[in-house]
């Protein structure tokens, strides 16, 4: 065991013979930047990393280089940003938020200043039916929207404006695709000499007007944008809001009754049920009072494995869902997104390949609680993923219910004793090789990153001894982590089941919960 | 280059964090006060990607504090400043719209300039292809010719730059070859979105300024490393407080794995182990520190940075 523990420690040091190396894990030379074209159109590739030194010393060399690099690097953040005439792509700024295009005193001016005559229509009074898909955030729109961006973002009014988000404005502001303007400085009467007047909106007045708009932080909007630069599409999700409470909503009722399920019985009862089912009916002793096995007559080992199979495991598949604001607001989902690959469209989003739920790890130091987790779990059907975030430095956690117990490890052992149950083997088997890559493919990460969680011990051996080999690392040593910060959660397993030994709880608690660490 | 910006520098206060929007402000206090922060805007050049960022920069709020100790800056509430853009006088809006097209057209010429140039080189590199071509027909027995090759490649950065050029070539050749005369004329000055606000707005007065940021109990440690010279970032990346360079992190690789304790606090060892062993797996020390004296009993923050004490581990194994 020592040995294998000794390999995944030192595997990380030679990590210059790894392929994948994060490059945005570390901060990069500028003067790679100075390799590529600007001003040329097409799109540049990422530079190599480069070498650095070890530490400073006074060479006149070194000097030089750092200098070149400041110099890079003050000159790509210097880059202006710029709007040429066939691209430019104007939007104005709304302080008050959306307004209806009915008001023609807003309306007209700005449908006239673009040069559209034509959108000088009488407004007609019946909105089509996606203004009101308008997020009362909105707060800048376009008048006339052209390019690829708007596809994916943005609402349009019966005026066929677009109506941004803040964060979807300020990320078109910052990739320079939005020339933002700020209002008319007041009511006076347009005439065309006015228009000249409005200015131009900063990046610096963008994130100023922006950022703290309808529950829009910073860290929110790190997770927005990076992802969004990477080709993601991003929408808000409906636990957007920190204060949307739970009465609030008609589902209230229906609301309710579930955590009072999950903090009663809760866990224990479905446990419960499924430890029944997985007990024969007919079986002649308890496991209370008499052996195991009992009397009866075992024609089969799989009638023994069976048996054996007293600890109780959890299945995300009949946990009762929950709603989204049952959740407590940093872990909560407020973004949706969608692969770049997803088709997507905006007025009918299909079901988002990621959910995220943004944590500021500046406020929130401590992973998130047992029951935090559940909530969140349950209020989402497929996997949601966590992002942290430092000071600018985003990490994302990836968080998954998976259902250990539903292997029947004994069963597929010998080949052909398989096919009696095979409905409930293929589907977790599955399941189990994802979750094997998975651990295996970010091992190292995973140690690294969840460190400060004391991963020290494997506790592999607990899901499964013939897989003792094959299994990595981090699973089991999460499950320590997990169970040393949580106490309260292990007294209360203890006390549900107060004949397991300690290596039981663990299997509940790896049952519940595998997390992956992964830089995307 | 070596511009110097007014002091104090205003940090802007958004929504609860520091940040900064003057590139010029970003590589002084880089330069000269060794804060780097973190950049976390989209570079306008190359939008698509994670791995160089551009403004603004974020500070953390102990760089934000360790500055405003040192009088090198204030900070602004940045909301507020800007509920001043809608007084603004009209000479003032017309002045600054004047300045941006100036700027506008300074840009078009030069983008125009850089295309002519382009086009010189392509047409200049295809004719010398075509001697070279013609030579080579010429006296295709002698072919112990190498000498242009290195020659180019010295030229041209990298193979790209090649490629683009010829793309360029090939578009400009299809177009048409009367454009030579009219190409891009100068009549459109282009759009330009500035990064600060700072020339229609007044500089704000001192009396606006914010008190300083509030930081967390790890600050003495920081601001003791940080006066010892080393660069800090933050440490969400390895799994602790803060990361130490000894030098700009532009050009040097970090450390130190820096993690702050109380005085008094209890230490895990697990914690310790979990540290050591994965600061030596990276190549780094593991260093932890904290302020003997407690906030109590000194007179403000700086007396307690001269009381830091700071160990490193490094996992040996037996």
């Amino acid at each position: 065991m020592a040995d294998a523990d000794e390999d995944v420690i030192h595997a990380p040091a030679n990590a210059s013979t790894q392929p994948e190396v994060d490059l945005s894990d570390e901060t990069q030379d500028f003067r790679f930047l100075n390799h590529l074209n600007f001003f040329a159109d097409s799109s540049p590739g990422i530079p190599r990393r480069g070498e650095k030194d070890f530490e400073p010393n006074p060479t006149e060399l070194q000097a030089d280089v750092l200098a070149a690099s400041r110099g890079a690097m003050h000159n790509a953040l210097s880059y202006p940003r710029l709007h040429g005439a066939k691209t430019r792509v104007i939007a104005f700024y709304a302080p008050d938020g959306y307004v209806p295009p009915a008001q023609p005193d807003r309306a007209k001016p700005k449908a006239e200043e673009d040069g559209k005559s034509s959108e000088s229509t009488p407004k007609p009074a019946r909105p089509l039916p996606n203004s009101a898909r308008i997020s009362p955030d909105a707060c800048v729109y376009v008048p006339s929207p052209k390019g690829q961006f708007f596809k994916r973002m943005g609402q349009a009014d019966s005026s066929s404006r677009i109506w941004l988000l803040p964060e979807e404005a300020l990320y078109l502001i910052e990739r320079g695709s939005l020339d933002i303007r700020w209002p008319r400085p007041s009511a006076s009467a347009g005439g065309p000499g006015e228009e000249d007047l409005s200015v131009p909106m900063s990046l610096q007045a963008a994130y100023a007007c922006f950022m703290g708009r309808g529950s829009l932080t910073l860290e929110r909007y790190s997770v927005y944008t990076g992802l969004k630069r990477l080709g993601y599409a991003l929408v808000r999700a409906p636990g957007w809001c920190d204060d949307i409470e739970p009465q609030d909503t008609d589902v209230s009722d229906g609301s309710k009754a579930a955590p009072a399920k999950l903090h009663g019985p809760g866990l224990a009862g479905i446990l419960g049920s499924l430890f029944n089912w997985i007990h024969d009916p007919l079986s002649t002793a308890s496991t209370a009072t008499g052996p195991i096995i009992g009397t009866g007559i075992h024609r089969h080992y799989m009638d023994v494995y069976r048996k054996l199979a007293i600890i109780p495991w959890y299945d995300p598949v009949t946990a009762p869902e929950r709603h989204p604001f049952d959740t407590a607001p940093p872990f909560r989902v407020v973004f949706h997104v969608y692969k770049p690959s997803t088709p997507f469209k905006k007025s009918a989003p299909p079901p988002p390949d990621f959910r995220i739920a943004v944590v500021s790890t500046r406020d929130q130091t401590t992973m998130p609680t047992m029951t935090q987790l559940g909530a969140l779990l349950e209020s989402t059907p497929l996997t949601p993923r966590v992002g942290g975030k430092w000071s600018g430095v985003v990490s994302y956690l990836r968080i998954a219910d998976s259902a250990f117990g539903k292997e029947k490890l004994y069963e597929n052992k010998g080949g052909p004793q398989g096919p009696k149950r095979s409905r409930t083997n293929q589907k977790p088997r599955k399941q189990r090789m994802q979750t094997m890559e998975m651990s295996i493919v970010h091992r190292n990460r995973a140690q690294m990153d969840l460190a400060h969680l004391s991963v020290t011990y494997h506790l592999c051996w607990v899901v499964d001894h013939r897989e003792l080999k094959m299994l990595s690392a981090p699973i089991g040593a999460i499950v320590v982590a997990l169970a040393r910060i949580y106490p309260t959660l292990v007294t209360a397993l203890r006390q549900t089941h107060p004949s397991r030994s300690g290596s039981g709880l663990a299997t509940h608690i790896g049952a519940k919960i595998y997390i992956s660490y992964d830089t995307t | 280059m070596d511009f110097q910006p007014d002091l104090p520098i205003p940090i802007s206060y958004v929504s609860g964090r520091y940040l900064l929007f003057s590139i010029d402000a970003v590589t002084y206090l880089r330069r000269e006060h060794h804060i780097c922060g973190v950049l976390i805007g989209t570079l306008p050049q190359i939008p698509q990607q994670n791995v160089f960022l551009g403004l603004p920069l974020e500070l953390m709020p102990e760089e934000a504090r360790l500055l405003v100790d040192k009088g090198v800056a204030c900070i602004v509430d940045e909301a507020k400043a800007h509920d001043g853009m809608n007084t603004l006088l009209e000479e003032d809006r017309r002045r600054y719209l004047r300045d941006l097209e100036s700027q506008g057209l300074h840009v078009s010429r030069i983008q125009s300039d850089r295309k002519e140039r382009n086009r010189e080189q392509t047409l200049k590199k295809l004719e010398e292809k075509k001697a070279k071509a013609k030579a080579k027909a010429n006296a295709s027995a002698a072919a112990v010719q190498t000498p242009t090759v290195p020659e180019e490649a010295t030229s041209t950065p990298s193979p790209k730059d090649a490629a683009i050029v010829d793309i360029f070539n090939a578009e400009d050749r299809s177009s048409s070859p009367s454009t030579a005369t009219t190409s891009m004329p100068p009549q459109g000055a282009v759009a330009i979105t500035p990064a600060t606000s700072y020339p229609p707005l007044p500089t704000p007065p001192p009396s606006s300024h914010l008190s300083a940021p509030a930081v967390p109990p790890s600050y003495p440690l920081f601001a003791h490393l940080h006066s010892k010279g080393y660069f800090l970032s933050p440490g969400l990346r390895f799994g602790c407080q803060y990361m130490a360079y000894p030098g700009d992190p532009l050009r040097f690789h970090s450390h130190f794995l820096v993690v702050s304790y109380d005085w008094d606090q209890n230490i895990d060892i697990m914690d310790l182990v979990v540290g050591g062993r994965l600061g030596t797996g990276v190549k780094k020390g593991f260093l932890i520190g904290g302020a003997q004296k407690g906030i109590d009993e000194v007179d403000s923050e700086a007396d307690r940075v001269d009381t830091v004490r700071a160990f490193s581990l490094e996992w040996a194994g037996m």
